[in-house]
C-alpha cells in the first residue's frame, strides 16, 4: 500500500519572535514494513532543513531561524510504501503460564525496565475505582486484547476534555479523553501487570477524503514473551494494522511530541495543525 | 580536658572523646604538626589575628565569593578560611588516593554497565528498583558509548575520619562536583600570609589540577579529532559556583561559554566567535543534565543548547560528566560501593564505606531494632536529610515511633552507625582564639582514557558553630587549606 501523508503546522504569536528552533517527530520509521519512497519539506521562513537522531533513536526534522516573525508554517509531505499487515501474523502463544513465568524473570525485567516503570503521564491512580487485573488462565496477547476492549467500552472519546499533559487522574475520573488518553491509561495497565507496553505516536489512514484540523494518532505497543511487540489502538478498540503508520514510541506522550520548539519571545501562541492520510491506490 | 601550653594554644579545649587531628589522645602534639605548631606558636594571638584579616581581604580582592540562595540582601559572601593548615600524611594520603581512583572507576564500570548488559542487575548484586526508581537515570543513554568509555570524568569524593582513626567515605559526587577552585585559593592566600611555614614542609603543590583537567578532557575527545577543542559551559554568573567555572576556564586556558554562545548545525557543535563559528570538541559542562538541552530534555531551559544531546549521541563532541552520571551518586547506590568494587573490581574497597543495614534483610532488621540508639535511621528514598532519625538523640517514645514505623516498612529504610567526624583547631573569630571543629575532606579524581589524577589535596571543610557536623559552605562551613606531605 502506498500512503501520501501531509503535516502542515501554522503557529502564530502575540508578540514577535526573535529567533527560534523547532525539531519535529512527524518522519515515520523506517523498517521492514515501512519504507519511504519521497519526502519535501518547506517553512515559511524559507530555512534549510536539517535532520537528526533524537535520545530515542528517532528521526527527527530540525529548523532554526535568527529572523524575526510572527507566523510560521511547516509542510511536511511525503510517500511511504507500507506493506499489507495482518494483525494476527504470529505463532500464538502456547502455554500462558509460561508466558507469565517469563515476565517474572528478573532479566526480563531489567532488560524491558524502560516500558515498565510509569512515567509523569502514565502513573496509576484511584485504583480501587478503575483497574484490569490480567487473568492467569488467558494467554497475554487474549488479556491485552481484553484490556483494548475494556478501554473501548468504558472510555468516551471526546476532544477538547483532556490535553497533552493530563494526568491519568483525570482522564479516570471523566472516564473521556482522546487518543492519547487511551494510550496512556493502556499504558500503566499494562505495566502495571508486568507486560513491556509503550506509547506509539503515528498516523492513521482512516480513509480518503479526510481532511481535517486533527493531531496525529496515538496507539501502543506491548511485549509479548515468545511473540514480540504487538500492536493495539484502545481508541478504536482494535489491533494497529496496515493503516497504523508508526513515527515513534516512548514511555508517554513526552517523549514523543510531533513538535518541540525554543523560542526567544514572550506571550501566548496559536497553534493549528493538519494532518491528511490518503492512499494513493484506490 | 587536657590544657595545652603554647603561645597561641593556651586556652585550646581539648575533648578527649574526640579524634583530634592535631593531638593524639595523650594530648601530645603529633610528629607531622609539631614543626608547624612551634612556627604558629611563635605568634601572639593579636598578630594572628591580624593575618587572618590579611588572608581574608586577599580572598574579597581576588573575588572569590559566593552567594547563599534565599537570604533576602543578597550579598557576597568570602568562603571562612582558617589559616593553620591541615596537614595530611604520605602514607595515609597513598591509602586515600588509591581509594579515590577505585572508587572512580567502579562508578564508571557501574555506568557503564547500567546504561549497556545491565549484569549487575540481572545477577541480583544490585535491586533493579534503585535504576527504575530513580530521576537521574537517563533512558536516552542506553547502549550510548560515551567518548573513551568514561562517564565520570571528575569525581568529588567527601571522606571523613571516623574517631577509630580510620577514613570513611560519606559520599561521592559525581554530577558537578565542586570546590575545587578554593583548593587552590586557599593555598595561594595561606602563602601570601605565611609564606615561611612552606620552607618548613615539603608539600605537593595543588596549582596543577587545570593543566590534569585539561590533559585529561583531551583524552577522551571524540574520534577523528587530532588537537580538541575544549570549553567550560557555565549556567552564567548568577550560579553560586561561577568563580570556580572562570577560574576553571582561564586556567586550562579555554573558552567560558554559556549555552546561548554555542550552536548545534547537522550534529556539530560551534561556538559563535568574532572569527566565526569554531567547531567544539569537548564540554565541560556546570550545567545540570535536565538543562542541557531543551529539545531533548527540559523544554523551559534557557541554559543549554538546542540539539547538543543529538551531536553527543552522534559522537561528535563529549560532554564532562556524562549526561545520566547522577543516577550512581544517590545515597541508595552508595550502600552498595563495596559490592559493585567488588563486583567490576575483584577488589577489596580500600576506603571504607559507613556500615550500612539494610531493614529488607530480618537478621539486620533484628540488629537494628535491638541497637536503635547507637544507630542513624535513614529513609532510602528522601534526599537533603528528611526523615533521619538520630539514635542517641530520640525520647524513649520516640525510639517506640521509629521501631514501629521501620517495622512496618522495612525496605523502606537503611541504618548506619553514628559517625563522629575528626576535629581541628580552628581559629574562631568570636572568641579570638583557637577551638576544636569537626572537619572533612572532598578530593578531586579525574578519570581520562586509560590515565587518572588525583590532586594531591583536597577541600577541608571546617563546621564552624561548636559541636555541628554540617560543614556545607551555606550552612555557615569554612576551609583549610589542605596538605599533602612528600615521602
Amino acid at each position: 500500500m502506498e500512503y501520501i501523508i501531509t503535516y502542515h503546522c501554522e503557529n502564530s504569536y502575540k508578540n514577535p519572535v526573535s529567533g527560534a528552533h523547532w525539531q519535529f517527530l512527524v518522519i515515520p520509521l523506517e523498517d521492514d514494513t515501512q519504507k519511504i519512497e519521497s519526502i519535501n519539506f518547506e517553512n515559511s521562513l524559507l530555512e534549510k532543513g536539517e535532520y537528526s537522531i533524537n535520545g530515542f533513536g528517532f528521526k527527527t526534522l530540525r529548523f532554526k531561524t535568527s529572523k524575526t516573525f510572527s507566523k510560521v508554517t511547516f509542510t511536511v509531505q511525503l510517500k511511504l510504501w507500507k506493506e499489507n499487515i495482518n494483525p494476527f501474523n504470529f505463532t500464538p502463544e502456547t502455554d500462558p503460564t509460561g508466558s507469565f513465568d517469563i515476565l517474572d524473570r528478573l532479566d526480563f525485567k531489567t532488560n524491558h525496565q524502560t516500558f515498565l516503570k510509569s512515567s509523569k503521564l502514565t502513573t496509576l491512580v484511584n485504583q480501587e475505582k478503575f483497574s484490569y487485573t490480567f487473568s492467569k488462565d488467558l494467554s497475554i496477547f487474549q488479556n491485552l486484547q481484553n484490556l483494548n476492549n475494556f478501554l473501548f467500552e468504558h472510555l468516551t472519546f471526546e476532544t477538547n476534555q483532556t490535553a497533552v499533559n493530563t494526568t491519568l487522574e483525570e482522564v479516570i475520573t471523566k472516564q473521556k479523553g482522546v487518543c492519547q488518553d487511551f494510550a496512556h491509561l493502556f499504558c500503566a495497565m499494562g505495566r502495571e501487570n508486568g507486560v513491556p507496553t509503550r506509547y506509539v505516536s503515528g498516523y492513521l489512514h482512516q480513509g480518503n477524503g479526510y481532511f481535517r484540523d486533527s493531531q496525529m494518532h496515538a496507539w501502543v505497543e506491548s511485549f509479548i514473551p515468545t511473540i514480540g511487540w504487538i500492536g493495539f489502538d484502545p481508541c478504536n478498540g482494535i489491533l494497529a494494522a496496515t493503516d497504523y503508520i508508526k513515527v515513534a514510541h516512548g514511555r508517554d506522550y513526552n517523549d514523543c511530541p510531533p513538535i518541540k520548539g525554543v523560542l526567544f519571545t514572550s506571550g501566548e501562541n496559536v497553534t493549528s495543525y493538519k494532518v491528511q492520510v490518503e492512499s494513493a491506490q484506490q | 580536658m587536657g590544657k595545652i601550653q603554647n603561645q597561641i594554644f593556651s586556652s585550646y579545649q581539648r575533648d578527649p572523646v574526640l579524634y583530634d587531628e592535631i593531638f593524639n589522645n595523650k594530648g601530645e602534639i603529633k610528629d607531622i604538626y609539631s614543626r608547624l605548631f612551634e612556627l604558629y606558636g611563635g605568634h601572639t594571638i593579636k598578630e594572628y589575628v591580624h593575618l587572618n584579616d590579611k588572608a581574608k581581604s586577599s580572598f574579597f580582592n581576588q573575588g572569590i565569593t559566593f552567594q547563599v540562595y534565599g537570604e533576602k540582601e543578597s550579598t557576597e559572601k568570602i568562603f571562612p578560611f582558617d589559616l593553620f593548615p591541615r596537614i595530611i600524611d604520605p602514607k595515609e594520603w597513598e591509602i586515600i588516593e588509591r581509594g579515590a581512583i577505585q572508587r572512580s572507576k567502579a562508578l564508571n564500570l557501574f555506568l557503564w554497565d547500567i546504561y549497556h548488559d545491565q549484569k549487575i542487575i540481572k545477577q541480583g548484586v544490585v535491586p533493579l528498583d534503585l535504576i527504575s526508581s530513580s530521576a537521574n537515570y537517563l533512558d536516552q543513554m542506553i547502549g550510548l558509548d560515551p567518548p573513551g568509555k568514561i562517564y565520570n570524568h571528575i569525581s568529588g569524593t567527601d571522606i571523613i575520619k571516623h574517631n577509630d582513626g580510620n577514613y570513611y567515605v560519606l559520599e561521592d559526587n559525581i554530577r558537578c562536583p565542586s570546590g575545587v577552585s578554593y583548593v587552590i585559593c586557599n593555598r595561594t592566600a595561606l602563602k601570601r600570609a605565611l609564606f615561611g611555614v612552606f620552607n618548613h614542609y615539603k608539600t605537593h603543590t595543588v596549582t596543577n589540577y587545570a593543566e590534569n583537567l585539561l590533559d585529561l578532557l583531551e583524552t577522551v575527545k571524540p574520534n577523528g579529532i587530532d588537537i580538541p577543542n575544549v570549553v567550560v559551559l557555565t549556567p552564567g554568573m548568577y550560579n553560586s559556583a561561577f568563580y570556580e567555572h572562570s577560574y576553571l576556564a582561564k586556567t586550562m586556558g579555554v573558552e567560558l561559554v554559556e549555552g546561548r554562545d554555542l550552536f548545534v548545525e547537522n550534529d556539530f557543535v560551534y561556538m559563535k566567535t568574532t572569527r566565526g563559528p569554531e567547531r567544539v570538541d569537548v564540554i565541560y559542562r556546570r550545567v545540570d543534565d535536565a538543562f542541557i538541552d531543551p529539545l531533548e530534555f527540559r523544554a523551559d531551559s534557557a541554559l543549554g543548547v538546542p540539539g547538543l544531546f543529538a551531536a553527543y549521541k552522534k559522537g561528535n563532541v563529549t560532554l564532562a560528566n556524562a549526561p545520566g552520571t547522577g543516577v550512581a551518586d544517590d545515597k541508595a547506590i552508595y550502600t552498595y560501593m563495596p559490592d559493585i568494587i567488588k563486583y567490576y573490581l575483584d577488589e577489596e574497597p580500600i576506603l571504607n564505606n559507613v556500615h550500612t543495614y539494610h531493614c529488607s534483610k530480618p537478621d539486620e532488621l533484628k540488629y537494628v531494632l535491638e541497637h536503635i540508639n547507637e544507630l542513624v535511621i535513614k529513609p532510602v528514598d528522601e534526599a537533603g536529610g528528611y526523615g533521619i532519625s538520630i539514635g542517641n538523640r530520640l525520647t524513649k517514645e520516640q525510639i517506640e515511633k521509629v521501631k514501629a514505623e521501620v517495622k512496618a516498612e522495612p525496605r523502606k529504610y537503611v541504618a548506619q552507625p553514628i559517625m563522629s567526624l575528626s576535629v581541628h583547631p580552628t581559629y574562631i573569630d568570636d572568641t579570638e582564639s583557637f577551638e576544636q571543629r569537626h572537619v572533612d575532606l572532598r578530593t578531586f579524581t579525574i578519570l581520562g582514557k586509560d590515565k587518572e589524577f588525583v590532586l594531591k589535596g583536597g577541600l577541608t571543610r571546617v563546621a564552624l558553630k561548636r559541636g555541628n557536623l554540617i560543614v556545607n559552605s551555606s550552612q555557615g562551613g569554612g576551609s583549610k587549606d589542605t596538605w599533602v606531605l612528600k615521602e
